[in-house]
């Protein structure tokens, strides 16, 4: 807990330097920032879709870390998830609450069988996994554009992307008037869910088994390679269906740009939350308010937005003091 | 047909060149020990710096200079975390890949008052086919000083077995840090050819994961730098084939093509089965 506070002391003493070197005060720096992320109810509001995107890859890239296993593929899966949810909305003729549930499933498949190529290479093949999700993120960056620029371009869409949702399709909204949907209600569920996962069963007694003594777990008869390919395939999945509620709560159709880097500043999230559901919880709505409230701080203040990422990296070199892992080793069979 | 060969040969040697920089410091990096997942933001830190100076200073070897230098200093940094501070490295760097990734966007509304890309700066021109030349000249010497001088043999012993290091007087995490600020200086070094020598401009995200397929290719070059520059060599065909082909035939899907080298790149990490054995130390703090 001691570093989780000495992160936010270093958040606060990082923006406020990036606030001087752009030539803003940090009073005035820290109050765009803050009055952009909560200073009202739309401002609250977007903070919360923010918190939602974040939480869901967050808790993703902790159940994949906890074995052990590093994924930075979360944006890929995000990405290939909304497709999935956009692509299959824009077509279906179902009733809306089924339909719901449909797309969000598709979308945690899609994230899911993105993740779990990657599962699949490392349990397979021995293949790096963090080489993979990374070359995974490009692959559906460029699959994704190509087919909303063509294939599955809406016939009224200006741009690259899909038609919109039948507005049955959309999840329902949260705080009225603003843009937040119940995707923030999913996630807390999905938090408390994993919570439980990760302290009470024997799946979570597993993945940090394999996580923090591979050799031990292997002789304790922990099947490593099924266990590394479940655990990047669920980690995919979670993202995958974090995607689909950004396009079934937000967006309300795909187009490339759903996501703004979440998956990597979920990586802090999920650091700085310490892998625990309930506290990453906590880190994506201290990033979530550092997301809505630095487009604040960049049109009032003139302090770039890209700061934020400058800061989130220090957050990740920072936390990087804490051994999460026995033994990497590249390459070879596991 | 013969001149579409021919383009499609030199485009590869461009291509390969940044990359073949960046996974040379791959190797050095992991035969002694450290993974250096920070290459990305290297070559990042290394391509805007090069800009930044041959802006300043309108002479762009001096900007070239200065990218090998900010590669190096990031090289440092992740040094001191592998060796002093015994962190993660994975964790380490990625935290350097975002802080290069937004420090150069950051940079360049600042220093420019212009999101996305840097203006048109002084770019090496012609000369810029030396380093070409040089990035597979290095290979070789680089093969040669890993294998065949006492500086490559205690790096590599570095990588396998540090405490045999120790027995022998020297101190692991001094070779360690030498070999990740070297690192990171040609990881630089590939970062400026990109900005400076391919094009003249530094634009966000223009990397585009070269750093991490530096390290599918030092994993399928078998952590030789020979191996390594070959790897990088058909990544690079693919990137070429890519440019090449989207010129040539109008119903390929330009998009879909892009992802060519990174599909590549996953064919090759998957390739390697149980026939590739990492340095033993590789990646564990010491």
């Amino acid at each position: 807990m001691r570093r989780q506070l000495g992160a936010i002391a270093l958040i606060v003493v990082l923006m406020a330097l990036a606030m001087i070197i752009a030539g803003t005060s940090p009073i005035d720096g820290f109050t765009a920032l803050f009055v952009g992320a909560l200073g009202g109810r739309n401002e609250i509001g977007e903070t919360l879709v923010a918190t939602s995107a974040l939480l869901f890859p967050a808790l993703g890239i902790a159940l994949a870390f906890r074995a052990g296993l590093f994924n930075i593929g979360a944006e890929g899966q995000l990405v290939v998830g909304g497709l999935c949810a956009g692509a299959i909305g824009a077509a279906l003729g179902i009733p809306g609450p089924l339909g719901i549930v449909v797309l969000l499933i598709a979308g945690a498949i899609g994230g899911g069988v993105w993740g779990a190529i990657a599962g699949w290479m490392k349990a397979r093949f021995g293949a790096n996994e963090i080489i993979a999700t990374l070359m995974l993120n490009f692959v559906a960056a460029d699959f994704a554009l190509e087919l909303v620029s063509g294939p599955l371009k809406g016939p009224l869409a200006a741009g690259a992307e899909t038609a919109w949702l039948d507005p049955k399709y959309w999840l329902p909204t949260l705080l009225p008037g603003t843009r937040l949907s119940i995707a923030l209600l999913l996630a807390l569920v999905l938090a408390l869910v994993l919570q439980w996962a990760f302290t009470r069963t024997v799946f979570g007694y597993d993945l940090r088994a394999s996580g923090e003594a591979p050799e031990a777990a292997r002789r304790s008869g922990i099947n490593i390679g099924r266990l590394t390919w479940l655990a990047l395939t669920l980690s995919g999945a979670i993202a995958g269906l974090g995607g689909a509620t950004i396009v079934t709560g937000e967006l309300h159709r795909f187009n490339t740009q759903l996501s703004p880097g979440y998956g990597f500043t979920a990586i802090a999230v999920a650091l700085v939350g310490d892998l625990q559901p309930l506290w990453i919880c906590l880190a994506a709505f201290g990033f979530g308010i550092l997301e809505s409230g630095g487009l604040a701080m960049q049109a009032s203040a003139q302090v770039p937005k890209d700061a934020i990422h400058v800061i989130e990296g220090l957050i990740i070199f920072v936390l990087a003091a804490r051994r999460y892992v026995a033994t990497r080793i590249e390459g070879g069979a596991p | 047909m013969i001149e579409l060969i021919a383009t499609l040969a030199v485009l590869t040697l461009i291509k390969s060149t940044p990359i073949i920089y960046a996974a040379l410091g791959g190797v050095i990096s992991e035969r002694s020990g450290v993974i250096n997942i920070g290459l990305e933001g290297m070559m990042a830190a290394g391509a805007f710096t090069a800009v930044i100076v041959s802006f300043a200073t309108q002479t762009p070897v001096l900007g070239l200079l200065a990218g090998v230098a900010a590669g190096a200093c990031f090289g440092y940094l992740l040094a001191v975390a592998a060796t002093r501070f015994k962190v993660d490295q994975i964790v380490a760097g990625t935290g350097i890949n975002l802080i290069c990734a937004g420090g150069a966007a950051y940079g360049l509304v600042i220093l420019f008052n212009q999101p996305g890309a840097s203006p048109q700066v002084p770019s090496l021109g012609g000369a810029y086919w030396s380093l070409v030349i040089a990035a597979f000249v290095l290979a070789g010497a680089l093969q040669w000083l890993l294998f065949h001088t006492r500086w490559g043999l205690r790096t590599r012993a570095t990588g396998e077995n540090p405490s045999a290091v120790v027995s022998a007087g020297l101190d692991p995490l001094v070779l360690r840090t030498y070999a990740v600020v070297i690192s990171g200086a040609l990881a630089g070094l590939g970062g400026a050819f990109l900005s400076i020598g391919e094009l003249n401009l530094y634009s966000d995200g223009m990397t585009a994961g070269r750093g991490f397929i530096a390290l599918a290719a030092v994993i399928f070059g078998r952590w030789n730098p020979i191996g390594a520059t070959a790897a990088c060599v058909v990544f690079g065909f693919f990137e070429a084939l890519q440019f090449v082909l989207q010129g040539q035939i109008a119903w390929l899907p330009a998009n879909a093509m892009q992802a060519l080298p990174y599909i590549a790149a996953l064919i090759a990490l998957a390739g390697v089965t149980g026939r590739v054995r990492a340095p033993a130390a590789d990646g564990v703090p010491f």
